[in-house]
């Protein structure tokens, strides 16, 4: 090959013969912030997904292959854990924001069936729900019930639990350098300030997102079994099996922690962390010397779980006539209760010639933020999407134009197709809203995702090939509800020529071997790439034992879904024939990373189509679409069922999802669901979702980049709809009622 | 849980018998039919009764019948599945069949009964936090007066302001539905709409005027020839919701075009007990129906239904709702 030609992966060696090295940005997530690094790996030749029309599995439709289980109830998550002898743990939340606590156990002891009952924390407590006490018991009920008699002598302090508060002159100090952070500025004023004068509009507003809960089905919480003086079994539902696993090794003081975790029931980004449930699991497990089931109550989880921080946006935002954005300024409050809140940059998607922005944290007395599903973006999005809207009106520029205009290509052309398939040509109000006097009127939104979603080297996946023809794939990764399981036997199954149902994934115990934690939607990219590795090793070796047993050479040897042909011989063997060769103890072949099979950053446009009934407020989402990239999609089914998971959430987000705290008694009013609202079956609307074939790149993460614009887009489709801008979520009927009232008003 | 007794009488005499005629031990021991809303308020501790009296082995309470002089008499154990479904209810009765239709998820619906909608308790949010000592719970305050009350009564509130969370109730009073309270000593027989009681009217602790030792065992609704009824409910989330407001309207007309000469109105969501506004009835009455008049008319009854209304300072949204909610419902009825 000419030395002129510039490298290429399949020639992965450099001149002196040393490994070629690339340099890539992979995702890392710490604390459940996400940052980008610089790593360096080997540019060797290895496996490669080869032409998507090739692709037999990958690529296509496919059920996941724990379906059945799921729905029947036979998949066994940390909650259905039962263990001989094992107690039942139970925390006792303080329901105050702030307050001195002490905590009187003598009556829970007395309790029949308590076992033991102890002070988790007293002294100062600082947010609603923190679990001061735990008790241990034989059944669930004498728990409930030894928590009931646990007194708790609760001497309120003066507290902050909203912005107000925090900010007020008077307030209660909440973090002692300040109840509001110092602010984080970017860009120059004064050049922005300038700028707006070039601008032929401007508009300016302030956009408020409330706290969201992840509420995920499964509660946080671990079955912790402690059988012996050096290891430990932790059953947890967590997104970081291996974090977990060195986590709990403190507590437990123990040498050999084998965490396991099958199933779970969603994570969201709250569940990185072994937090204090896991930690009081485990003082009981080696106390007691029984094992210890703690998981969350459902109110414990609405206060002490994590949530996805709220924000205050003013966004000044100015362009020119045809809607080239010039000038942006942002000053941005996040809410993170104790935590300091999370918030993407803005002008986040779109190019603005000039921006400043300030952020800042204010804190206040409620559980700290944790990362949630595409941390910080959703919220920029709410602010960046909505004035951009409103200066389009401002401008009478048409909606989608003046997206197409500030962003870049690719964000242009799915804007096109999701235009297209939501009926924007049709649509007769595409720069001014219906101010007609319609009582029901229809709206159309849309809105802008980018995510990054690349891999990076952790996982170590093993691929079994047994004489009897059966495969196993082998990996300790946990499966968030992704489908992780599922294309682990996909992709090795493709490899080898077999039916999906011929290979059985083994996932979710630290014992199968190391892989990422998942958050900041880097497992597909990590883990997909090594599962292939694995299973490329593993059909390089079977050919080459099968060489030797049929006298023939490893290259004339061709494996396909008919088993295997040799050239030489001209002869052909089933899977089943020439897995029958093997020695008694088959093939197994291991598979790490490989850097050529993943890529990164993904974008998304939707658009949302509401009905709003201006006599009752009634807001209707009839059609979400969703034009999404990913690289290659392992399972198309499940990247559609990651569209449509991101389209609902964001869906309820936009109209029912708010933490509620009464501002003067400090209580929290809706830690539970029926208060707390999440869109159900028939608040979903019809929902596309078209993924951008065009991408032909490897691997890449997607699951976040779908939950980021669809709230924005609703809110902009009720504004097209009635000329209503509600800044401030949820969107819901009482705002709008008032809106429309105030727009008669003129 | 506090350990309680669970009576399982079969007769409904042996039930009566163990109720208390103390108001004292009103709350020590409580009716239990569905379970649907006592078991979450035991949950939640705002009850911790010693006995519960499990009605469902009582026999012949469920039934729902059309008496032959045309009375639908429904049973308190009646589900409100059952109601639901039942052909001459939603046949002459409409809208208890959608108020009953309206209520929960299809699970609570097969559940919960009747006896137990028309006597739940509030779901105001104060009320159900037991470290909120309010008025309804005992303590001096209603939260919710100055608090976050978007959920709370625009009209007959004070000194609490709960709204009255069963839908049936609003359905039934449009249709001047009586109930039968027994207790061992006998039967009393009183409209639906004197059962309730707003906060300033009696023991502010209560929503209506049952005694410790009685029972609703029917509810009546009187034959109603050449009326039609509609009941019509705004769920913040459609899926399932309690009201943010909901009205019940029922006209008697005739003629071609059908002219209004009789209506009922009664407002939910909005008010401690169901809210019958009889002058803005009157308003529809004398109107043909779908007709230009006959808009004007519902909008002139949307505003005489909220006269009166103060609202509180996050629900001034219900005003407008109530209204809007009158005019579709109006209109539903001219498309039938
Ligand atoms: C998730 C959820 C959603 C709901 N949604 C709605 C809704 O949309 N609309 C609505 O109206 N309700 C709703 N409810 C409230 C209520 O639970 C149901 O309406 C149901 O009808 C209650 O009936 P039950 O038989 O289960 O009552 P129970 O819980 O058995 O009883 C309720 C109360 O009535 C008393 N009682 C029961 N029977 C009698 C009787 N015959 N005489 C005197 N007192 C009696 C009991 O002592 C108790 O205090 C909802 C409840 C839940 C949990």
């Amino acid at each position: 090959m000419s030395s002129k030609l510039p490298a290429s992966p399949l020639e992965p060696r450099a001149q002196d013969g040393a490994p070629k090295k690339k340099k890539i940005l992979v995702p890392k997530v710490e604390n459940g912030h996400e940052t980008m690094v610089e790593i360096e790996v080997d540019d060797v030749a290895g496996p490669e997904w080869g032409p998507r029309e090739k692709l037999r599995l990958l690529n296509h439709e496919f059920v996941r292959v724990d379906a059945v289980d799921k729905v029947t109830g036979r998949a066994r998550y940390t909650h259905d854990v039962r263990l001989a002898g094992m107690l039942y743990a139970k925390f006792v939340a303080c329901p105050l924001p702030h307050a001195e606590v002490r905590v009187d156990l003598s009556a829970a002891k007395q309790v029949p069936g308590v076992v033991e009952a102890r002070v988790v924390r007293d002294g100062e407590i600082r947010f609603v729900g923190q679990p001061v006490a735990v008790v241990a018991a034989k059944t669930r009920e004498a728990a409930e019930d030894g928590a009931r008699a646990i007194k708790l002598d609760l001497k309120p302090l003066p507290f902050a639990v909203t912005r107000e508060q925090s900010l007020a002159a008077n307030a209660p100090e909440v973090n002692r350098r300040g109840n509001a952070s110092k602010p984080d500025e970017r860009g120059d004023a004064a050049e922005v300030t300038a700028a707006f004068a070039r601008c032929a509009a401007a508009i300016e507003a302030t956009y408020s997102v409330p706290v969201q809960h992840h509420a995920c089905l499964e509660t946080h919480g671990a079955v912790v079994d402690v059988p012996s003086n050096d290891a430990a079994t932790v059953y947890h539902s967590t997104q970081a099996t291996f974090a977990s696993a060195g986590e709990f090794k403190g507590p437990l003081k123990v040498s050999d922690v084998e965490v396991i975790n099958e199933h779970m029931g969603g994570g969201f980004g709250s569940k990185f962390e072994a937090g204090v449930e896991g930690r009081v699991a485990s003082e009981l497990a080696r106390d007691l010397k029984v094992p210890i089931h703690l998981m969350l109550s459902r109110k414990d989880e609405f206060l002490a779980a994590g949530n996805r921080s709220g924000c205050t946006a003013t966004v000044k935002l100015g362009g020119t006539q045809d809607g080239k954005l010039v000038a942006l300024s942002a000053s941005v409050d996040r809410f993170g209760g104790l935590g300091g809140g999370s918030h993407a940059g803005l002008p986040y998607i779109y190019s603005v010639e000039t921006s400043h922005r300030s952020m800042r944290s204010v804190y206040t007395h409620l559980d700290g933020n944790r990362a949630m599903r595409a941390p910080g973006h959703p919220q920029a999005s709410f602010a960046m999407e909505s004035a951009l809207d409103e200066l389009a009106y401002a401008l009478g520029v048409d909606l989608v134009e003046i997206r197409k205009r500030n962003v870049g290509d690719v964000h242009a052309k799915q804007l096109e197709r999701a235009a297209r398939e939501i009926g924007w040509a049709e649509h007769p109000h595409k720069s001014k809203p219906d101010l007609s006097d319609a009582v029901v009127k229809v709206g159309i939104g849309f809105g802008l995702s980018q995510w990054g979603g690349g891999g990076h080297p952790e996982c170590r996946v093993t691929v079994d090939i047994a004489p009897d023809g059966g495969v196993r794939a082998t990996v300790g990764s946990q499966d968030l509800g992704t489908g992780v399981r599922t294309y682990v036997a996909a992709i090795v199954a493709e490899e080898l020529g077999l039916p999906l149902g011929g290979v059985t994934a083994r996932i979710g115990r630290t014992s199968y071997g190391p892989a990422n934690a998942s958050g900041g939607s880097v497992t597909t990219a990590s883990l997909a790439p090594a599962v292939k590795h694995a299973a490329f090793n593993a059909k390089r070796s079977l050919l080459e034992a099968l060489a030797k047993t049929l006298a023939s050479a490893p290259d004339e040897l061709v494996l396909d879904t008919q088993g295997v042909y040799d050239a030489r011989s001209k002869r052909r063997l089933s899977w089943k024939d020439a897995c029958a060769t093997l020695p008694p103890a088959g093939i197994s072949a291991v598979g790490e990373w490989q850097a050529n099979l993943a890529s990164n950053g993904v974008h998304g446009a939707q658009a949302a189509k509401v009905r709003v009934d201006t006599r009752t407020g009634e807001i209707q989402v009839v059609k979400m679409v969703c034009v999404q990239d990913c690289g290659l999609p392992l399972n198309r089914t499940g990247v559609r069922s990651q569209i449509f998971g991101g389209m609902i959430q964001a869906l309820s987000y936009a109209l029912f999802e708010e933490r509620v705290i009464e501002p003067d008694l400090g209580l929290a009013l809706n830690a539970n669901f029926e208060d707390y609202k999440l869109a159900a079956s028939r608040e979903i609307p019809e929902m596309v979702a078209i993924l951008d074939d065009d991408d032909t790149r490897g691997v890449i993460g997607m699951a976040e980049a779908t939950i980021v614009p669809g709230h924005s887009a609703i809110a902009n489709a009720i504004h097209n709809a009635c000329g209503v801008r509600l800044r401030s979520m949820p969107l819901t009927c009482d705002k709008l009622l008032l809106g429309l009232a105030a727009l008669k008003k003129g | 849980m506090k350990a309680f007794e669970f009576a399982s009488p079969v007769t409904l005499d042996q039930a009566l018998a163990e109720l208390p005629n103390d108001v004292a031990k009103r709350d020590s021991v409580k009716l239990f039919a569905g379970g649907q809303d006592l078991l979450t308020e035991m949950k939640e501790h705002l009850v911790e009764p010693t006995k519960l009296v499990n009605l469902k082995r009582v026999p012949g309470l469920d039934r729902i019948e059309l008496a032959p002089d045309g009375t639908l008499v429904i049973g308190c154990l009646a589900t409100l599945g059952a109601l639901a479904e039942h052909a001459e209810t939603k046949n002459f009765f409409t809208c208890v069949a959608e108020a009953a239709r309206s209520v929960g998820s299809a699970q609570i619906r097969s559940q919960g009964t009747v006896g137990g909608n028309l006597n739940q308790r509030p779901r105001c949010w104060y009320y159900r936090n037991e470290h909120a000592p309010c008025l309804k719970k005992g303590g001096t305050e209603c939260f919710a007066y100055s608090g976050l009350n978007k959920y709370n009564a625009i009209l007959g509130g004070g000194p609490s302001y709960i709204v009255h969370p069963s839908d049936l109730a609003t359905a039934l009073v449009a249709l001047d539905a009586q109930v039968t309270l027994r207790s061992a000593k006998g039967e009393r027989t009183m409209a639906l709409e004197k059962f309730y009681s707003l906060p300033s009217e009696g023991d502010v602790t209560r929503e209506t005027v049952l005694e410790p030792a009685e029972i609703l065992t029917h509810v009546r609704v009187p034959a109603k020839s050449g009326w039609q009824s509609t009941y019509l409910k705004f769920k913040e989330r459609g899926s399932y919701d309690f009201a943010l407001a909901a009205v019940a309207v029922a006209v008697k007309s005739d003629g071609a075009p059908r002219t209004i000469r009789d209506a009922r109105l009664v407002l939910g969501g909005v008010a401690p007990k169901p809210w019958n506004v009889p002058k803005a009835a009157a308003a529809l009455v004398g109107v043909a129906l779908g007709s230009a008049e006959g808009a004007a008319s519902s909008k002139r009854a949307g505003e005489l239904a909220v006269v009166g209304a103060e609202p509180l300072a996050h629900n001034a949204y219900k005003v407008p709702l109530v209204q809007g909610l009158i005019v579709k419902a109006i209109e539903a009825l001219a498309a039938r």
